[in-house]
């Protein structure tokens, strides 16, 4: 097993305020992590620090292979149409990168929809073109920031089970961020907890969902836990 | 009803214009957020290189290419002083573009000199239906539709169009897809100018620039883009129109007075209208 | 008292620096002085009020062809040169009433647009001298005494600047001014605590315009002479230079930036009608100075010259930071 994406003592701080404050992380090949941590952990911090987008103030990042992100809100281009969405998805590619029919066969809910203008979307529609978009840069790991936020229970269980598929018949490794910690720990194999910026605990995800400390503060058990 | 067609073609020509440097304004708030005050400037300078190239001998077709040109190129300038340097806000890119409008005026009388200058477009006098005008206006309209065709075409049809395009959408999500925006700011700074360094280009000969011409194109071109929220090319393009037919039936039937006041009322009214529906902030009461 | 030490200094330099001067120099003073009185009002509204007026200088001309025309018709100079604030005030009440909805660049370009309109006009308003201007203004004169001499009108602009700036710093002490500075750095926070923000901005709009009433009734007896080109676009952008050079939201800003400006634009002029020069250089170089002056400033002293200068003088700052709400 090698590591695709591997940080070591990340610290990310923003004028003066630390939002990450030593994380080690490492998502191997073909493995599904999950990440949870609650409102200001800092979880949106490290996907921004993992794609480039912030700079960490000090620590490593290392990513081998490439890496596209789902961000939190799902950050369409509403007045383009979902097949431009996708097309710019593969901008990092270049010029052979903007062939969107594997996405199409990938997610086939989208190949219907492929000209609406992406801002009329539902919620679930457009996490599916966030993914899609995702899929188009053709990465190595998917590092996704809160999947389920606001979404029907329906199209969370089908974006699960396209992510369920990529994993295994593609072989894509998955950061997963979720507030659902009981869906993410039953889909991952591994799962860190973020809490005010450090890890908190991690491991095997089957093995965090029967730890009460989990169970207290994520997965809406009542043990009272003072750590 | 021939005075009427007769000022209606006039009135498109000129709008054209205004369309032309509208356009470029869009062009480059969409992408950048920052208005250009200096989206006239670049049409003054075309206007006054092509003036020089003809007195030279150049031909017609490459001298307005060789200001155009210019124009595009004071653009990419404007546009690496206004954003490029990182954490700049629109509205201090807004006070730079103005400071860089006025720094054109010393480079235009420094080189060309403070009086008007013009040169001859296409001679003679159209017949249209009874009426009869100038037939560069005509030459005018026949450039500014294809162009817009072609901005339409590339702003959705080719990728670095979408990209342009996307950063306007969603800068975030541009950045997040691997756009570097400040480059797309600096590509739309740069067609801006062209775009402007055209309308100077195009309307010289029948109307003649001098270094301070700028001031009314960047209003009637600001009020023709407001009309679409600066961010609609194609109500630019519209808004030009209207404001260049208004204005020459208001030069026409009223006798030459108030023509300017035409297009600034109703840019001040759009622009208040727009505020009064939007509700910019929520006002506390006296 | 330390903090009447500015006010003081400043009476010193305007009663003791005229007689000091050469004739040739006193012009330079007298638009100086004017300058920095239309400039305090700019800077009030940009660092008070957050708003950016790219016409301020349709408020130097309203109230310049006020008093001008009053006189011209007869009305005692000193009356017209009282009307010329209040008129320029209730121009800009009217006008703020509809244009203050407006923001950053919409309110630029309004502000713009109404110069542009309002020079329009003028050129074509025949009972104000039309394009070629407003001719036979007579001198100042209170009672029997006339003002001849162009150190009167150094005076006159000096006593004018003081009265903007006292203005000015009453306001900016108030209770009033203190929202208003909130208002500017954040509407929705100034508006949580409770401040009138629209009321605050017209009232400042109006003042500024007051202070460029003021100013330009001086100009229109000092020079006896109005027309629309006297007020081109390119003045309110003047205005705008000087107030961000000196530095938004101060009272010293507003006199160090007009003194900075007025002052290179002196010497370069100076050094353009050099014999040699050509015919383009005072205006080449002028504009150079604007527009080079404008883009540093904001690009690298975005606070402008005085708040840094004053933080390094004193350890402090003389008067209590106004961003304390
Ligand atoms: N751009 C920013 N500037 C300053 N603080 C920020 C910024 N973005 C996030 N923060 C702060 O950093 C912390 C972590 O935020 P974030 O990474 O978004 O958390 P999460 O995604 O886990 O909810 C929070 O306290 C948040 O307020
Ligand atoms: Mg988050």
């Amino acid at each position: 097993m090698t590591a695709v994406v591997e940080t070591r003592a990340l610290t990310v701080r923003y004028s003066g305020a630390t939002a990450l404050d030593g994380v080690d992380l490492t998502v191997h090949d073909h493995e599904m992590v999950a990440l949870i941590g609650a409102n200001g952990a800092g979880k949106s911090t490290l996907v921004k620090a993992l794609s480039g987008l912030l700079r960490p103030d000090s620590g490593t990042i290392t990513v081998s292979g490439r890496l596209a992100q789902v961000p939190e809100g799902r950050e369409m281009f509403g007045d383009l149409t979902v097949d431009d969405n996708l097309r710019l998805g593969g901008w990092r590619n270049g010029r052979g990168g903007r062939d969107t029919t594997g996405v199409y066969e990938l997610l086939p809910e989208l190949a219907g929809i492929r000209t609406r203008r992406a801002g009329a979307l539902s919620g679930g529609q457009q996490q599916m073109v966030a993914i899609g978009r995702a899929l188009m840069a053709r990465p190595d790991i998917l590092v996704i920031d809160e999947l389920s936020l606001g979404l029907a229970p329906l199209i969370v269980t089908t974006l699960v089970g396209h992510l369920r598929a990529l994993n295994t018949d593609r072989g894509l490794a998955v950061l997963l961020i979720e507030q659902n910690a009981r869906l993410a720990l039953d889909l991952c194999d591994r799962a860190y907890v973020l809490e005010a910026g450090r890890i908190a605990l991690h491991g095997r995800a089957a093995a965090l969902a029967r730890d009460p400390r989990v169970a207290a503060a994520y997965l809406g058990g009542h043990i009272e836990v003072t750590s | 009803m021939s005075d009427l067609i007769g000022y209606l073609v006039t009135g498109l020509g000129i709008g054209a214009g205004f369309a032309l440097v509208a356009s470029g304004l869009v062009a480059i708030y969409r992408v950048t957020r920052v208005v250009n005050f200096a989206q006239g400037a670049f049409a003054v300078l075309a206007a006054m290189l092509a003036a020089s190239l003809l007195g030279a001998g150049v031909p017609h077709g490459l001298a307005e290419l060789g200001g155009v040109t210019l124009g595009a190129l004071t653009g990419l300038i404007v546009g690496a002083v206004a954003i490029g340097r990182p954490g700049t806000s629109p509205g201090t890119s807004l006070i730079v573009t103005l400071g860089l409008g006025v720094l054109a005026y010393a480079v235009e009388i420094l080189i060309w000199g403070d009086q008007p200058r013009s040169y001859p477009g296409v001679p003679g006098v159209a017949d249209l239906a009874g009426a009869r005008l100038q037939a560069h206006y005509l030459l005018i309209i026949a450039v500014t539709a294809p162009v817009f065709a072609l901005m339409a075409w590339f702003f959705t049809r080719t990728d670095l169009g979408r990209a342009l395009s996307a950063c306007a959408s969603n800068r975030y999500a541009a950045q997040v897809v691997g756009i570097d925006v400040r480059r797309m700011g600096l590509l739309a700074f740069t067609i801006g100018g062209a775009l402007g360094g055209l309308a100077g280009v195009l309307t010289t000969p029948v109307q003649q620039v001098t270094f301070d011409s700028d001031v009314a194109l960047i209003v009637n071109g600001f009020a023709a883009a407001v009309l679409g929220g600066l961010t609609r090319p194609v109500i630019a393009l519209a808004g030009g129109l209207l404001l260049g037919v208004a204005q020459t039936l208001a030069a026409g039937y009223g006798g030459g007075a108030y023509q300017v006041e035409v297009a600034l009322v109703l840019m001040l009214t759009v622009m208040i209208v727009q505020a009064a529906r939007t509700g910019p902030v929520a006002e506390t009461a006296r | 008292m330390r903090r009447r030490l500015p006010a003081v200094l400043l009476l010193a330099v305007l009663t003791l620096l005229p007689p000091l001067l050469p004739e040739r120099h006193l012009a330079t003073f007298v638009l100086l002085a004017l300058a920095a009185t239309v400039t305090v009002g700019v800077s009030l509204l940009m660092g008070y009020a957050g708003q950016v007026s790219l016409g301020q200088a349709s408020f130097y001309a309203i109230g310049a062809y006020a008093a001008g025309l009053l006189a011209v018709h007869g009305v005692p100079p000193l009356l017209g040169l009282l009307a010329a604030p209040v008129i320029a005030a209730v121009a800009a009440t009217l006008l703020g009433a509809p244009l203050l909805r407006l923001r950053g660049h919409h309110l630029a370009f309004a502000t713009l647009a109404v110069q542009l309109i309002l020079l329009s006009l003028l050129a074509q308003a025949d009972w104000a001298g039309g394009a070629i201007g407003l001719q036979g203004i007579p001198r100042f004169s209170i009672g029997g005494f006339e003002l001849r001499e162009d150190l009167g009108y150094a005076y006159a602009a000096g006593f004018v600047l003081m009265i903007a700036v006292l203005i000015a710093r009453n306001v900016i002490e108030s209770r009033a001014g203190r929202g208003m500075r909130a208002a500017a750095t954040s509407e929705t926070a100034a508006a949580a605590s409770g401040v009138a923000i629209g009321g605050y901005r017209l009232a400042v709009f109006a003042l500024s315009a007051a202070f460029a009433g003021l100013a330009g009734g001086v100009y229109a007896f000092y020079l006896g002479y109005l027309a629309p080109g006297s007020f081109p676009v390119l003045l309110s952008i003047e205005f705008v230079v000087m107030a961000v050079v000196g530095g938004l939201g101060t009272i010293a800003g507003p006199l160090v930036g007009a003194s900075v400006i007025v002052l290179l634009v002196q010497a370069l002029n100076t050094l353009g009608t050099q014999p040699g020069m050509p015919g383009y250089a005072p205006a080449v170089l002028s504009y150079a100075v604007y527009a080079i002056v404008l883009i540093v400033c904001v690009l690298y002293l975005p606070k402008g010259l005085v708040p840094p200068i004053r933080d390094r003088l004193s350890v402090r700052p003389a008067t209590p930071a106004p961003d304390h709400v």
